[in-house]
C-alpha cells in the first residue's frame, strides 16, 4: 500500500520538523488530512516515533553537511 | 607439516575464486590511493560527483586507466512508487559510456519526493507496489544505461511504516523481480538487524541465510556508532569507524556460501585514519574471505 502520495508524507516527516511536531500531536488527523488511505493513516497511527527522530535528525545533519561540502556524501 | 597443509588449502579455495578487495575513492584519500594501488584492487567511485563537471570526468578517465573502477549512484531513488527522474539516468547512461566501469550500482532506497529532497537514503516501505516500481524503475535504467545496476541494501533509522513484509523478503522479491545483482551491505545487514532483529525476530546471520546468495556480486563493509539515551539506542552506519568484528564475521560466512567471485569495497567517508590502517582493514577482509572460501 505504498504510494507516490505516501512516500510524500514520509519524506515531509523527514525533513519539515514542523509538519513532524503536528504530526506526532495527532498522527491519526494529520495523516487523514494528507489525504491518505484508511490503512496508510493506521499504519502511521503506529510509527516508530524513537526512529522516526532520529531519521529525521540523521538526514538533517546529511543535508546540512552537503551545503557544507558539496562533494561529501 | 599440518599448518603448511591447512594454508594450502585456504590458498587452493581462495584460487578458484576471483574475489577482490578495494576502496571507496574520496577526494581525501586520493593520494593515499594513488600510492598503494598495488594494494587495492579495484576502486568504487561515487557516479554522482561525476555527473556535471568536465574536469572531473577526465580525471576519472585517468583513474580508471590506473586501475578497476566500479561505478556507485546514490541518488537515483530507484525503489520507489514515483518514477525515476529521466535526467538523472541519462547522466549515469552517459557516465558509464564514457567511463566504462565494471559494473555500476545504486541503492534500494527513495530519496526525494516530488520536490521534497530528502537529502539521503530513505528506506521505503516493503510492500508489493514498492517492488513492482522498484522494478521498473530498474528496467527503465536498463534501457537507458545499457545494463542492470547492482542494487544495494540500505541501514535505516526507523522501520518503514506501511511494510507487510520483512527485509530479507522484500530484499529477496525485489532482486527477482527486477532481475538485478545484489551489492550487499554487510553493515546494513548488521546494523539493521542490531536496531530491529527483536522486533523482526531474527539476528544477521539469520539474516543473511534468508537472502538469494547466489545473487550476490558485491560487497560494502564499513562501520557506525551508536546514537540515542540508554535504552533507546541505535546503531548508525556513519562509514567514519572501523568495520566491527560481527561484519567480518558475515563476510566469511558469505564466502563460505556464495557461488561468485565477490567484490569487496572497504568504504569510509570521515575521521579518515591513516591510510596503513585503511590498508590493514583490506587485508583483514581478504582474509576473512580466504576463511569463508576454505570451507565453502
Amino acid at each position: 500500500m505504498n504510494t507516490p502520495e505516501f512516500e510524500r508524507f514520509l519524506a515531509t516527516l523527514y525533513v519539515d520538523d514542523r509538519a513532524r511536531a503536528r504530526f506526532l500531536e495527532a498522527p491519526l488527523a494529520e495523516a487523514r488530512r494528507a489525504g491518505l488511505t484508511e490503512a496508510q493513516c493506521r499504519a502511521l497511527e503506529s510509527i516508530d516515533r524513537i526512529g522516526l527522530e532520529m531519521a529525521a535528525r540523521s538526514f538533517s545533519a546529511k543535508r546540512a553537511g552537503k551545503s557544507r561540502l558539496p562533494r561529501n556524501h | 607439516m599440518a599448518a603448511e597443509a591447512a594454508a594450502g588449502a585456504v590458498v587452493e579455495a581462495t584460487n578458484r575464486f576471483a574475489d577482490r578487495v578495494g576502496l571507496g575513492w574520496r577526494p581525501e584519500l586520493a593520494a593515499g590511493i594513488l600510492s598503494n594501488l598495488n594494494s587495492i584492487d579495484v576502486l568504487e567511485v561515487i557516479a554522482d560527483d561525476y555527473f556535471d563537471s568536465s574536469s572531473r570526468l577526465r580525471s576519472l578517465k585517468t583513474l580508471a586507466a590506473q586501475a578497476p573502477v566500479v561505478l556507485h549512484g546514490i541518488a537515483l531513488g530507484m525503489a520507489s512508487t514515483v518514477r525515476v527522474d529521466r535526467k538523472r539516468l541519462e547522466k549515469m547512461a552517459r557516465l558509464v559510456d564514457r567511463v566504462k566501469p565494471e559494473s555500476w550500482s545504486e541503492h534500494l532506497a527513495f530519496v526525494r519526493a516530488g520536490d521534497i529532497e530528502i537529502g539521503h537514503l530513505a528506506a521505503p516501505p516493503r510492500t508489493a507496489s514498492t517492488i513492482d516500481s522498484t522494478a521498473a524503475n530498474l528496467d527503465a535504467a536498463r534501457r537507458m544505461v545499457g545494463s542492470l545496476p547492482l542494487v544495494e541494501n540500505i541501514s535505516t533509522l526507523i522501520d518503514p511504516p506501511a511494510s507487510d513484509r520483512d527485509e530479507p523478503t522484500w530484499l529477496t522479491e525485489t532482486a527477482a523481480a527486477s532481475g538485478c545483482g545484489l551489492l550487499l551491505d554487510l553493515h546494513n545487514v548488521y546494523v539493521n538487524s542490531v536496531n530491529f532483529g527483536t522486533r523482526w525476530g531474527f539476528d544477521a546471520h539469520q539474516y543473511l541465510a534468508r537472502l538469494p546468495l547466489e545473487n550476490v556480486h558485491a560487497v560494502h563493509i564499513s562501520g557506525g556508532k551508536w546514537i540515542g539515551d540508554a535504552g533507546h539506542r541505535r546503531m548508525l552506519d556513519d562509514h567514519r569507524h572501523d568495520p566491527p568484528d560481527p561484519v567480518y564475521d558475515l563476510l566469511t560466512e558469505l564466502a563460505s556460501r556464495c557461488p561468485n567471485s565477490l567484490t569487496v569495497i572497504l568504504e569510509r567517508d570521515g575521521s579518515y585514519p591513516p591510510m596503513r590502517h585503511l590498508l590493514a582493514q583490506l587485508d583483514r577482509a581478504r582474509r576473512a574471505l580466504a576463511l569463508g572460501r576454505a570451507t565453502a
